[in-house]
């Protein structure tokens, strides 16, 4: 790992650099899995008293607005070059910050409707300016050799705080832990957007070395390329199978309290503990294998945990007697090593197929596209599927046919493009035989 | 009643019945709740709760207790097969068949009439300490002869696997580990389904000849630091020494085992990221 190289050296801006992004991304992505996914719903279906279903609607708006917010303001910090500035960049977070800190307090006091839809555009504009700010700092603060492993360590933070803090999912739990949060974050933001510290002068330049992404050597990556629409109609398969399955088992009592909400706080240790051991598996994967190998991962472990959530309710509705009983924890500990893959690779994908002048762009399309507008439609085929009837089940079933049709068609692509590439190459004569042998060693890109 | 132990249950209770000879027509499943029994299919299971055969009343098939309490008060025509269940004989009661107890300890009460038990029950205390150190060096000769097959016949797909094995640690490590939880579990579910258990157990074994083949790999490592000139020789001296040096890690508590699996992660992952050593593993290429 470079970091090492940089204690070593004595470099510390750029060492604070590592634990200031990793405490961003992982802060943020926090705010995002608890408060505004779980105790939005809280906020909705309690306090303000709306059905399940236009709360749901509610999401779905959330996920488009944000989209739009951040495809719009990636656009824009690309076309001013803020992406570039660090400064701006920090004052522009620390903007988002504040607005979100007023959010955050006023969260629990809204009672209704009108006030609760006009909080969720507030949220979504300020969430979908912080995607592109907070991606593009990566150019900042992480060379490219370390992505992975900082992306992993922005994840097992996130997920293990997420799972074992706070227990109650409301939104006054919520919006007390954020607040406390928010503080030190506040201060600490604000002297490096607003004074003239050293600490952002030292490392302003770094994107001059850290700067090209991975996947954008030796060529940039353009938006409209292959190498781009791949991953990202790749990535937005992935939210969208984790999205469809979990709407569902987070609405069934029984399969969330005995996971994500069990009175068991051993539990709730577990997963965090498998989100954190899932996180640092990704990041050795990502580091040393081509991002195909990882995209065959998620997908297979998607496949193989909704396989098992659908084993036991068929199993269960074979034998009914069965059906008040706890299902089995390997379930939900499946899950979170695939989500803690996924959101790893999510976390170094985007800036390592861009390079300063596009990351504004690219991490503003890949997130909001992949991630919210892919939630936003899982949302509606969600809604779509109660409205239906659709039973548990047949709903499971299908996320658990997606991953696997996904899984397929991955390894089908992948070894149809082998193909492909070896009968343009004519007929083989014995180097270019091994050449290709070596062009499909496991950590080559296929 | 959990259903992935009642799905085990079963999967145990079909190849007891088959073991046993038994080609019932008509299965009955008792998982939860009290169940008496006036009369029963052809085979009774029990995984769960509690069945009775209360007094002066019969029941014709076998029953197979894999998990919960069976209480036999009236009379049993068939078998009764013990599988970690409670199993009461009440004074009354009658076993017409065999008492078969694989797992477990029946009360048989005074009074009772059991035509005749047989305890197939394996404990670890059975086997003498010569037969157990004759299935230690088979396994040693096993992953020795591979060793010196391998060495004599491919030297190159053990120096494959060696280089990621030492090189790239972590990488196997993490392969391995990753590989090992998830086949695990696909192997698992396979069986359950019955129709898979065919290819479950060659999932299984391809997975004794994955770890096999690591030990192998291993014990080539040791082995070329042997002051042997023979490479095969010292391939299958090596295995020796790691498979023995492995056994005695296991007899330290938790570290022990810990190590043994960590180096068995290692080893598997080694195998699998060289493509069972056909090809040497690289890591892509990262700016520096």
């Amino acid at each position: 790992m470079k970091l090492f190289e940089y204690v070593r050296r004595g470099a510390w801006p750029e060492v604070v650099g590592y634990g200031l992004f990793v405490t961003l991304l992982a802060a943020g992505y926090y705010y995002n899995i608890t408060f505004v996914q779980l105790g939005l719903i809280d906020l909705g279906t309690r306090l303000v008293g709306l059905p399940a279903t236009t709360v749901s609607a509610w999401m779905g708006a959330l996920a488009l607005v944000t989209f739009a917010a951040a495809v719009g303001f990636g656009i824009l910090m690309d076309r001013r070059g803020w992406s570039r500035e660090l400064r701006t960049k920090l004052r522009a977070l620390f903007a988002v910050l504040c607005v979100q800190f007023v959010l955050t307090m006023a969260a629990p006091h809204v009672r209704d409707p009108a006030a609760f839809g006009a909080w969720i555009v507030a949220a979504s504009v300020s969430m979908g300016v912080g995607f592109p700010v907070t991606f593009s700092l990566t150019i900042d603060f992480v060379p490219v050799r370390d992505r992975g492993y900082v992306a992993a360590a922005a994840t097992a933070v996130a997920y293990f705080a997420g799972n074992v803090y706070p227990l109650e999912w409301s939104i006054g739990a919520f919006s007390r832990v954020m607040a406390v949060a928010m503080v030190p974050g506040l201060v600490v933001l604000g002297a490096l957007a607003l004074r003239d510290l050293g600490f952002v002068d030292a490392v302003a330049d770094n994107h001059r070395e850290f700067g090209v992404g991975r996947f954008c050597r030796p060529d940039t990556v353009q938006l409209r390329s292959f190498a781009f629409l791949g991953p990202l109609a790749l990535m937005f398969g992935v939210f969208f199978v984790d999205s469809l399955g979990f709407l569902r088992i987070v609405e069934t009592p029984a399969l969330v309290r005995s996971a994500w909400q069990s009175p068991d706080f051993s539990v709730h240790l577990l997963i965090g503990a498998v989100h954190v051991v899932g996180a640092v598996a990704a990041g050795v994967l990502y580091t040393n294998f081509d991002r195909n190998w990882l995209f065959a991962w998620v997908f297979g472990l998607f496949a193989l945990t909704h396989l098992l959530y659908t084993f036991d309710l068929r199993l269960a509705s074979a034998v009914p007697g069965l059906a008040g009983g706890a299902p089995p924890l390997v379930n939900p500990i499946f899950y979170a090593l695939t989500v803690s893959f996924y959101t790893t690779l999510n976390f170094a994908l985007w800036p390592d197929l861009s390079t300063p002048a596009t990351i504004g762009t690219h991490s503003a399309v890949g997130v909001g596209f992949a991630g919210f507008l892919s939630t936003f439609l899982s949302t509606a085929v969600a809604l779509y599927f109660e409205h239906a009837e659709v039973t548990l089940i047949s709903h499971l079933s299908l996320v658990n046919a997606l991953a696997l049709l996904l899984f397929v068609a991955l390894g089908l692509s992948l070894y149809g493009r082998a193909v492909y590439r070896h009968a343009r190459a004519g007929p083989v004569t014995t180097g270019r035989a091994e050449r290709g042998a070596h062009d499909d060693a496991p950590g080559g890109e296929p | 009643m959990n259903p992935i132990e009642l799905a085990l249950s079963l999967v145990l209770a079909v190849l007891l019945i088959g073991a046993f000879g038994g080609e019932p027509a008509t299965l009955q499943v008792v998982a939860d709740g009290s169940h008496e029994f006036e009369s029963a299919p052809d085979a009774l299971v029990v995984a769960g709760g509690t069945a009775t055969v209360p007094a002066n009343e019969s029941v014709d098939g076998s029953v197979y207790a894999v998990g919960g309490s069976l209480a036999v008060d009236g009379t049993v025509e068939g078998d009764v097969v013990q599988v970690g269940a409670n199993v009461s004989v009440g004074s009354g009661g009658a076993v017409v068949g065999t008492l078969r107890v694989l797992a477990g300890d029946p009360t048989v009460a005074d009074g009772a009439s059991v035509e005749r038990v047989e305890r197939l029950e394996p404990t670890a205390t059975d086997r003498s300490p010569v037969t157990a150190l004759t299935v230690r060096l088979v396994q040693w000769l096993f992953v020795a002869a591979l060793a010196a097959g391998f060495a004599r016949r491919r030297p190159d797909l053990l120096d494959n696997v060696a280089a990621a094995a030492t090189d790239h640690p972590i990488v196997s490590g993490v392969v391995g580990a990753l590989t090992g939880a998830t086949a695990l579990a696909l192997v698992v579910f396979m069986a359950l389904t019955l129709v898979l258990i065919p290819v479950s157990l060659l999932g299984v074994l391809a997975g004794i000849v994955c770890v096999a083949y690591a030990y192998a790999v291993f014990g080539y490592l040791l082995g070329r630091r042997l002051p042997v000139d023979r490479p095969d020789l010292a391939a299958a001296a090596g295995s020796v020494l790691f498979v023995a040096a492995l056994d005695l890690l296991g007899r330290v508590p938790l570290l022990g085992g810990t190590l043994q699996l960590a180096l068995t992660a290692v080893g598997v992952g080694a195998v699998l990221v060289s493509y069972l050593g056909f090809s040497r593993f690289e890591p892509v290429e990262l700016p520096a």
